[in-house]
């Protein structure tokens, strides 16, 4: 401190010594990034146009041009895109909620979201199974009643797996949102409201595009959460649903073709980052 | 309308929250035109008025009028008052001229038409050349125009300035009081600002409430307030003044004598023998010297300060007491610290308030 005091009229090493701290700070996440993102990505990008005959695009041809495979792609976005829809539709105002509450009540709400974060997806997945099952908890408790004489079934159909997909990925759309509302100047509104704006007007015209980078957060991280799932899928619905990671994984663990799986990937990977980009690009406040 | 018919009428307004009476029982009645000052302490309930008559917070009785409409139970997007609040609360995500549009916008108005009062409201305020600009790439005096401009583009029956001016640094205030004041005459506004800034009240306003403890002590012109303070938050809210404890020895029309330590005094008010009062004189009223028929005392000089086209100078009365005097160049001689002097002051321009009241 001292030093940098002394040598304070000569601007040009501070400049210098400011610019290496910052890239002091960088580097180490720049490091990790290069080495466990960047690096594996541009391997799976090379195998993924190379079969045993050397480079070719037969891989992306068999994924892209097979009904089964763009089914199988699909299923994927259908995953992605309704799990995604349903965690916004409830998580914009449990976000509110949330922010609106005060005292003990929010802190057992805020408790409840990210406790469950401890748990792992497997354990989630399987928790659902049980509740879902024939034999399971819900079936039980309907049949106890009176409500259905025979168990309906529940496991292994889509809304299981989107039930559960919106369950487990709910606290990535919740908490983005929360951390925006949370901060949201109540004059904002108060201020609409003055200038002649209803409740709903003011909700469309202030508080929505306030709130969008939540939002953009939420959906780009659950998205690219629910899109790429395996487990999932796997525990709650199996063979008849495969998705784009199940496909990824049968291609390596069982057909042995890493080509093809890493064509998958390199399929996956664009899906999200387009959606990603998107709904980034849609943040912007149109002129 | 004519003129001076009321414009806005606060009656009988309350409000609580939880065990304190944070507005109680206050009325106001503002005439077209007007520019009325709200000043008091902080916690004293401006805020809480004003928001009650934009129809943010709900009197838990009372009645609010705005151009001869009853009020109290619109919902604020249906009122037609301009607000414009400390922190501003411009949107973020709209431009300087999205800003300004907005209410302008949500009201339907036509595109062209928007335009135009658009440019208007923003030449008003200067700030023309900034209309494409986005609100955090502006200075805090540049907000608070887009505030204001924002606030009169809608053109509302009265505009409710919160504390507007008091982020600004002072010099820049000053400009804007002025600047502010002469605007809102030009468009004709009727405005209510809230400070507890007492030159801005005084600078800005043709009338000054002066609020206490949710309750306005007194409703008067700022000359009056300054020259008849009502009461003795009043008069020490406004202005400075000396201040001397006493016991009323008899009243008498009007009049009262006051047996203090530092002499007996006269004094106006109506009080009965033995009441506790407080006498009070402006410092500008003290002369040096003693002269019959008036009110004198006399005492060590204790501090001398030099303030330009006045000099303050503090006596030392004894008992605990001071005098106060503010002396112009012109009346010869300023004492020096030390000196032995005697001053009075004429009993007309002397006031006696109830002791108990003291804030
Ligand atoms: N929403 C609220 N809930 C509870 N108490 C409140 C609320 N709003 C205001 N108060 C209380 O009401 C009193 C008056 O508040 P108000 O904001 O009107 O004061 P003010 O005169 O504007 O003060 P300042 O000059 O500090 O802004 C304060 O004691 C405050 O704590
Ligand atoms: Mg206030």
């Amino acid at each position: 401190m001292t030093e940098a005091a002394l040598s304070a009229p000569v601007a040009a090493p501070a400049v210098d010594r400011e610019r290496l701290t910052a890239v002091g700070f960088v580097l180490p996440s720049f490091v990790i990034i290069a080495g466990v993102f960047a690096l594996p990505l541009m391997l799976l990008l090379g195998v993924s146009f190379v079969d045993a005959n050397g480079l070719t695009i037969a891989n992306y041809k068999r994924l892209l041009g097979t009904p089964y495979y763009l089914w199988v792609i699909w299923n994927s976005l259908r995953l992605g895109l309704l799990t995604t829809i349903i965690a916004f539709l409830i998580s914009y105002p449990a976000a509110f909620a949330l922010a609106r509450a005060r005292g003990p009540l929010r802190s057992v709400l805020l408790a409840t979201l990210f406790l469950p974060l401890a748990a792992s997806v497997i354990v989630k997945a399987f928790a659902w199974t049980i509740l879902l099952r024939s034999d399971g908890i819900v079936n039980e408790t309907l049949m106890a009643l009176g409500i259905i004489e025979d168990p309906i079934r529940m496991i292994f159909t889509e809304t299981a797996l989107i039930v559960g997909a919106v369950n487990i990925f709910l606290p990535f759309m919740i908490l983005p949102i929360y951390a925006i509302v949370a901060q949201l100047d109540s004059r904002y509104a108060e201020a609409a409201a003055t200038l002649g704006a209803s409740p709903v007007v003011t909700f469309f015209r202030v508080i929505l595009p306030l709130t969008l980078p939540g939002i953009i957060a939420g959906v780009a991280l659950v998205f690219s959460l629910s899109v790429s799932a395996y487990v999932v899928p796997t525990l709650l619905i199996g063979e008849k649903y495969p998705t784009l990671a199940t496909t990824i994984a049968k291609a390596y663990l069982l057909a042995r073709e890493p080509g093809f799986g890493a064509a998958a990937g390199v399929v996956l990977l664009a899906i999200a980052i387009a959606v990603v980009a998107l709904s980034a690009r849609l943040s912007r406040e149109p002129k | 309308m004519s003129e001076s018919s009321p414009h806005l009428v606060v009656r009988g307004v309350s409000k609580r929250y939880g065990p304190t009476t944070v507005l109680d029982h206050i009325d106001l009645t503002i005439r077209r035109g007007e520019l009325v000052t709200l000043l008091g302490p902080s916690g004293c309930g401006k805020t809480t008025l004003l928001r009650a008559i934009a129809g943010l917070a709900q009197p838990d009785t009372g009645k609010v009028e705005l151009a001869g409409r009853d009020i109290t139970h619109v919902p604020p997007h249906k009122r037609n008052v301009g607000v414009v609040f400390q922190s501003y609360a411009l949107f973020p995500h709209l431009t300087v001229a999205g800003n300004v549009a907005f209410g302008l916008k949500v009201r339907g108005m036509a595109r062209r038409e928007i335009d135009v009062a658009v440019d208007r409201a923003l030449s008003l305020v200067k700030l023309g050349h900034l209309a494409s600009r986005r609100i955090s790439a502006l200075s805090g005096g540049q907000q608070q125009r887009v505030a204001l401009a924002r606030a009169i583009a809608v053109e509302p029956d009265v505009l409710l300035f919160d504390e507007a001016l008091s982020a600004l640094d002072r010099k820049l205030r000053e400009e804007m009081q002025v600047e502010l004041r002469r605007l809102l005459q030009e468009v004709k506004a009727t405005a209510i600002f809230v400070t507890h800034d007492q030159d801005e009240a005084l600078t800005m306003s043709d009338r000054v409430a002066v609020m206490n403890k949710g309750r306005i002590e007194q409703l008067a012109e700022p000359r009056e307030l300054y020259l008849r303070p009502a009461s003795l938050f009043a008069l020490n809210f406004v202005g400075l003044s000396t201040r001397i404890s006493g016991t009323v020895l008899s009243a008498d029309n009007g009049k009262v004598d006051v047996e203090t330590k530092v002499g007996r005094l006269s004094a106006l008010g109506n009080f009965q023998a033995g009441s506790p009062v407080i006498v009070a004189a402006r410092p500008e009223q003290l002369r040096i010297g003693g002269e019959d028929e008036t009110n004198s005392a006399s005492g060590r000089v204790r501090s001398v300060v030099f303030q330009g086209s006045r000099t303050l100078v503090e006596v030392d009365a004894g008992a605990g007491e001071s005098l106060l005097a503010e002396l112009s160049g012109r009346d010869g001689a300023i004492p020096g610290v030390h000196d032995e002097i005697r001053l009075s002051w004429p009993v007309a321009e002397t006031f006696a308030f109830p002791m108990e009241a003291q804030a």
